[in-house]
């Protein structure tokens, strides 16, 4: 009886102490998985908020065009998203970075409403580039950002002499206006046949593929060709909710100066009716007709509003 | 007896084993705590790195630049007449727009009052606060010019001043 009671009592002891053991290391593992993506976590936000806030000193003045680039230790991944809810939509930056041969994975996004970029859906690379112009109609809405890793190139082939000009004088590593390598996306500016994307200089359009993306300045033709349509259609949609609000801007502001001898009589008040009508890239047309009889306009008040 | 000694160990065993899982619980909460903190000082860095460049750069952003209004080309130069229609009117729009800014205020150095703008006193005052709440946290600040239009003798010119943009933030 003794003996059997021997016979239990110690397995009971490490049945015990191997079942609180692996409890204890399961939740020592467990909470130091949670402590490594939450890391990952905090670093892939970091260098999303990092990156908006290195648009800021792209942002121009009277400069044509600017760029930077910035390399990050290891493979990147980021994701350009756009919302066009509220007033001014929303820019967003997901990052997702290769840690252990896999991509890190977050929902957590990093939102600016006041930047605009344009790049693919994500561009992945160590390398990135970012080159700044701004956007006017036709006063200035905002500065464009446009986005690409060092490992995709683009050549512009037979491109406008401007265009030229203005790429060469950038001098960005992943943009060539001759010499095209095999691997780049070529852009093409005259009917030719082995093109990835087609500019139509002269109709104002970008055909990429399928898609066909209306552009009414420098700016937004370089936004064409960088980003994929969607993403191209909601920055526009977002560009003119701020058109919007910066035509109510300088009407107040015409309101405000008036009292001072100071008149402006421009017919904002449709420029900003059509860009709180604007649906898709199709309507710049309408658009731009209007904001280029408020330059006019402008150009020839007693008192410049811009 | 026997049992007794049995009992003994596995009460032993017991206080051992929580003993271990207190340990764990404190090492894990103290590493919690570091990392934290670490975030927030991250945080705390990115929001003054964010402002800094902000208040850089603010002067020449459409809501604020005097552009070609004020006769030539001006970089660095804020149209006072457009921020007092964008305090009028449009501040509540705005208020998320430079992300987490507490405030933007435009201080005139030329005079030594503290006059704070609204639409009855401009341009007669000193300071012009977009936001009308009160500056809190740390700030950041720039100098920039600060034009407006004037009038005399019922002709109208150019009036511009130097001026300190400020952008403040709340801390963590």
């Amino acid at each position: 009886m003794i003996n059997e009671k021997k016979a239990t009592q110690l397995p009971f002891a490490w049945i015990f102490a191997v079942i609180v053991g692996a409890f204890i290391l399961f939740l020592a593992i467990y909470i130091a998985v949670k402590l490594i993506n939450s890391g990952e976590t905090e670093m892939d936000l970091k260098i999303g908020k990092e990156i908006g806030i290195l648009l800021n000193p792209l942002e121009t003045g009277f400069e044509s065009s600017k760029t930077t680039s910035f390399s990050l230790p290891v493979e990147t991944r980021i994701y350009n998203e756009c919302s066009p809810a509220g007033t001014f939509g929303e820019q967003k930056i997901k990052i997702s970075q290769k840690s252990f041969n896999e991509w890190t994975d977050t929902n957590l996004r990093v939102s600016f409403q006041n930047k605009y970029i344009f790049s693919k859906n994500y561009s992945e690379g160590k390398k990135f580039y970012l080159f700044s112009k701004p956007f006017e109609m036709p006063f200035k809405i905002a500065d464009l950002f446009y986005l690409a890793s060092s490992k995709e190139n683009y050549c512009f082939e037979n491109a406008p002499s401007n265009i030229k000009e203005e790429l060469d004088n950038l001098g960005q590593g992943n943009i060539a206006t001759e010499n095209c390598s095999v691997n780049s996306i070529k852009i093409c500016f005259s009917a030719a046949a082995a093109c990835d994307i087609g500019v139509d200089y002269a109709g104002k359009v970008v055909a990429k593929k399928s898609d066909r993306l209306y552009f009414e300045s420098d700016a937004l033709m370089y936004a064409a060709i960088f980003a994929d349509k969607p993403l191209y259609e909601c920055q526009l949609k977002r560009l003119m909710e701020r058109a919007e609000q910066l035509s109510l801007l300088y009407k107040n502001k015409a309101i405000l100066i008036s009292r001072k001898e100071c008149n402006s009589n421009l017919n904002l008040a449709s420029l900003g009716s059509a860009a709180g009508n604007f649906a898709s890239s199709r309507d710049l047309v309408s658009t731009s007709t209007i904001a280029n009889e408020i330059k006019q306009e402008n150009e020839l008040a007693e008192c410049r509003l811009w | 007896m026997k049992n007794n000694k049995g009992q003994l160990k596995i009460q032993q065993m017991a206080f051992m084993l929580m003993a271990i899982t207190i340990f764990f619980v404190l090492a894990g909460m103290f590493a919690l705590t570091i990392k934290y903190s670490d975030v927030k000082k991250n945080a705390e860095m990115l929001r003054m790195e964010d402002s800094m460049h902000l208040v850089s750069k603010i002067a020449n952003s459409p809501e604020f630049s005097c552009g070609r209004g004020f006769g030539s080309d001006r970089t660095n130069c804020i149209d006072s007449d457009k921020v007092m229609a964008l305090k009028g009117n449009l501040s509540g729009k705005y208020k998320n727009f430079w992300g987490n800014i507490s405030n933007i205020e435009i201080r005139k150095i030329s005079s030594g009052s503290n006059k704070l703008c609204n639409m009855t006193n401009y341009p007669d005052c000193d300071i012009i606060r977009l936001f009308d709440k009160e500056v809190q946290g740390a700030d950041t600040s720039n100098f920039v010019s600060l034009c407006r239009k004037e009038v005399y003798e019922s002709e109208s010119y150019d009036q511009c001043d130097v001026a300190k943009v400020m952008i403040s933030y709340n801390l963590l």
